[in-house]
């Protein structure tokens, strides 16, 4: 939470680039998990609910990398990570909490 | 008697924070606008799986991979750009931009390519073929289009956006030392490039 | 507009004149103002939507109009009272005119945005009224739109939805603009922790704006979509579930409801300490409580559904963080009586109605407690106990709050006084009648007396009569409160810089503030926002 009246100055020096090179680790770094996914499915046995689950667990590795890097969250100040997580919970306890009524309906 | 007198936060001040907090606060917005779909989509994968299964078949899984690689492309050309921008170099800086606009053509482009075949099909909510399939194949279509309908639509938006941070790069309201503009134009971009690293399994992968 | 060079000898009402003036206006103070009178009337219209009501509920059977139009006449009450007064009526009259001031900023971060707020706020109201002379008539579902009725309907449910839509990206620009302005604007020396509470109010009903409205807005979009293309996303008969549109509607809607009510305890929170000449109770209780009410009050949407077929497993955990979200309310009430105890008290019409809310309030809360628990609900479900507690928190609660803080705040907006004598007067009738339309309610409800319906038994005539006279005699009362501000605006004695010896920073400056808000620095005691020396 930002306590100082605004500056100008805040905005002069301290600006960080990110370098070329690093956009293009990211970019493959994320090729690499898209390969991963496809493969998984095209290749891959139905394993129902694991099948879900894995391809949503590569989506989120390929969610928080754009996150992290692409939108500069791992550089800017912490408070953009903590609104990020806290609408990540929100959304999260939202799907769990519909899904406890779908799950154990007789 | 002419005071003058300022506040040393005016909120008519140049902020970039603020401007890109208000960004961020927006992206949030929109992320859980697609959430609400994606919370149907998971109630109705739930009780519809085998339905949503076969009905994935007649998506393409290559040009599912396709688009997901141009739109990564997309984000990587968008994200030099600012790098070009604070490095100074204008012109890359623009290039980069009307690369990430031409990855946001092909993209488009596919997916009419995708969609048309549907419609021939008679696969689209209110046509023949349509309306006999069984009640979890209809729900997978019309989540379909509804989700990559208003995913294209961000997609649109998104480009128009990057045309206009082009536009303002020419006319010097975006340059070096003031491009918060084309900060924000990124992030919005981004988040369209979120949002379909997620439908993309969740349509074209199930199995 | 230039700081640097406004004339701080001019309020801000003197320095331009003539309708494109406010229309186009960028002044976060005129946009309150636009709000005010727009939203003012469109409580109006809302208002007579329920007298017409309650006139055809005195008695059993046709009273003054058909089965079909009373669904129309409570459907268009509920979306009026919701989408265009309850929702913004606190954040976008009071937290637009006076939380710059209150930080000791010169306007909001987005000045823009806040005026394109407006113009969307009076878009979605004109849509809304169109559904009155187009087509079949308004829409006949009652403001929750549920399915598959709302699908099938051929009232104007897709303009009614899409003037909702509408209505909630106001409400989001407005929220996103404030929590910017509360992060980026405080004076040097406003530490979060020196801010008053009534900001602390907005910040919380800020997230809840931006986080929870979205999804009511896919949520109708859905609903336009189905009605077009019939695709069976909530209709039963052709494989879609209803309780999947429940589930959506009120992911938002009850998180709306602390949009409603967290900035009129931000009013609260403001009015006592300075009616008690003495500083709040508990600041950091008070602003960590308006964090987590809105943080639990995500979380509980489905004390909404106990009926209506959601599993044993599922509503018993709604039930269980209902009762929990209780807490960080009543936490507040407590600190409230707490900072009036030996406290140096002036009764005055706005502390008339602050104390009005925590009645009122608490019977509210506590009525609702009584929904969350899941055997009780089942007995009262849609029933007019329902009726009766949500217009016990909403209109005793946030209404009421709204009142007192136009009390409140009248003199330094307007720079008039109005008379104190007709504004208890006022206060009086509208204090009587509310209770004695509302309280019944929760009788009937008990006594199984069912909620939208047009006919009753006659066992529930008698209470029925009682309310509805409650009614004339709250009409009365806000008729009278209306003509007191009118007069005091026309004819009042001009209000002094503080009438009553309030300490956060809007006192500090002229009635009616001029154009930047401060015609000297402001001044932050580091003792806290309530600094009663």
């Amino acid at each position: 939470m930002n306590q100082h009246p605004n500056q100008h100055k805040e905005h002069s020096a301290e600006v960080h680039i990110v370098s070329y090179r690093e956009h293009a680790s990211t970019f493959l770094a994320l090729i690499l998990l898209t390969v991963m996914t496809v493969t998984v499915s095209v290749f891959g046995a139905d394993l129902y609910t694991l099948t879900v689950l894995t391809a949503l667990a590569i989506a989120s590795a390929k969610a928080v990398v754009v996150g992290l890097y692409f939108m500069h969250l791992k550089y800017d100040p912490k408070i953009y990570k903590a609104m990020m997580a806290v609408v990540l919970i929100l959304f999260t306890v939202f799907l769990i909490l519909t899904l406890i009524d779908y799950l154990i309906r007789p | 008697m002419d005071t003058t007198f300022v506040l040393p936060n005016s909120g008519h001040n140049r902020d970039d924070v603020s401007s890109k907090l208000g960004m961020w606060l927006f992206l949030f917005t929109e992320l859980l606008l697609f959430g609400g779909l994606f919370l149907v989509y998971m109630v109705y994968r739930f009780i519809y799986h085998e339905a949503f299964l076969h009905a994935s078949y007649d998506l393409n899984v290559w040009f599912g991979g396709v688009n997901t690689v141009v739109l990564l492309t997309s984000s990587m050309t968008v994200a030099m750009s600012i790098t070009a921008m604070q490095k100074g170099d204008i012109l890359l800086s623009k290039r980069l931009l009307w690369l990430t606009i031409l990855a946001a053509g092909i993209f488009l482009v596919i997916k009419a390519f995708e969609w048309s075949a549907k419609f021939s099909h008679g696969l689209f909510p209110g046509m023949e073929h349509y309306s006999t399939l069984p009640n979890g194949e209809r729900l997978f279509f019309f989540l379909y289009f509804f989700m990559t309908g208003l995913h294209a639509l961000h997609v649109i938006v998104g480009a128009i956006i990057l045309l206009v941070v082009i536009n303002a790069i020419g006319k010097n309201r975006v340059r070096q030392d003031k491009y918060m503009f084309l900060e924000n134009g990124g992030l919005y971009w981004h988040l369209v490039d979120l949002i379909w690293i997620y439908l993309f399994p969740l349509f074209y992968l199930i199995h | 507009m230039s700081t640097t060079a406004a004339n701080a000898d001019l309020s801000f009402f003197q320095v331009a004149r003539g309708i494109r003036s406010w229309i186009f206006t960028l002044d976060h103070k005129r946009i309150a103002l636009l709000y005010f009178y727009s939203i003012v009337t469109f409580f109006l219209v809302g208002v007579i939507l329920g007298f017409l009501m309650r006139l055809e509920l005195i008695a059993p059977g046709k009273t003054v109009m058909e089965p079909h139009t009373y669904n129309q006449v409570f459907t268009l009450h509920g979306v009026i009272m919701i989408f265009l007064f309850i929702i913004p009526v606190v954040p976008a009259i009071f937290g637009n005119f006076f939380l710059p001031i209150m930080l000791g900023t010169d306007d909001v971060s987005f000045p823009k945005l806040n005026l394109l707020s407006w113009y969307l706020y009076i878009f979605g109201g004109a849509l809304a009224l169109l559904t009155l002379v187009v087509g079949e008539g308004p829409a006949d579902t009652g403001w929750t739109f549920y399915a598959p009725y709302s699908v099938k309907t051929g009232t104007n449910v897709s303009i009614a939805v899409l003037a909702a839509f509408i209505l909630g990206f106001s409400s989001i620009l407005t929220g996103l603009n404030f929590i910017v302005t509360i992060h980026r604007l405080r004076y040097p020396g406003m530490t979060f922790f020196k801010m008053p509470l009534f900001a602390w109010g907005l910040y919380a009903t800020s997230w809840i704006q931006v986080l929870a409205t979205p999804i009511v807005g896919i949520t109708l979009l859905m609903i336009v979509a189905e009605r077009a293309f019939g695709v069976g996303l909530f209709d039963p008969s052709i494989g879609g579930d209803p309780i999947l549109y429940q589930h959506l509607f009120w992911i938002y809607s009850h998180p709306a409801v602390y949009i409603m009510v967290l900035p009129a305890m931000g009013i609260i929170s403001e009015i006592i300490p300075t009616f008690s000449q003495r500083t709040i109770f508990g600041y950091k209780a008070i602003a960590y409580s308006s964090l987590a009410i809105a943080f639990v009050g995500y979380f509980v949407w489905g004390h909404h559904m106990f009926t209506s077929g959601m599993s044993g497993p599922a509503r018993i955990v709604f039930s269980i963080l209902t009762f929990l979200v209780a807490i960080p309310s009543a936490i507040k009430v407590f600190n409230w009586v707490a900072t009036m105890y030996k406290g140096s008290i002036e009764v005055q019409p706005p502390l008339l109605y602050a104390m009005a809310f925590i009645f009122q309030f608490l019977i509210g809360g506590l009525t609702g407690l009584v929904n969350g628990a899941l055997a009780a609900d089942v007995h009262i479900h849609d029933t007019y106990f329902v009726v009766g507690h949500f217009h016990y928190v909403m209109f005793g609660g946030t209404a009421f709050a709204f009142f007192g803080g136009l009390h409140y705040w009248f003199p330094k907006i307007w720079g008039k006084m109005y008379n104190i004598r007709r504004a208890n007067i006022a206060f009086t009738l509208m204090f009587i009648g509310f209770n004695v339309l509302y309280f019944p309610m929760l009788i009937l409800g008990i006594m199984g007396m069912p909620r939208r319906y047009y006919d009753y038994l006659p066992e529930f005539q008698p209470l029925n009569v009682i309310s509805t006279v409650g009614s004339w005699i709250l009409i009365l009362g806000l008729i009278m409160m209306i003509i007191n501000f009118i007069q005091g605006y026309r004819k009042g004695k001009t209000a002094s810089q503080n009438p009553w010896g309030g300490v956060t920073l809007e006192w500090q400056t002229k009635s009616p503030p001029p154009l930047q808000n401060f015609h000297k620095a402001p001044e932050v005691s580091e003792h806290g926002p309530y600094d009663f020396k």
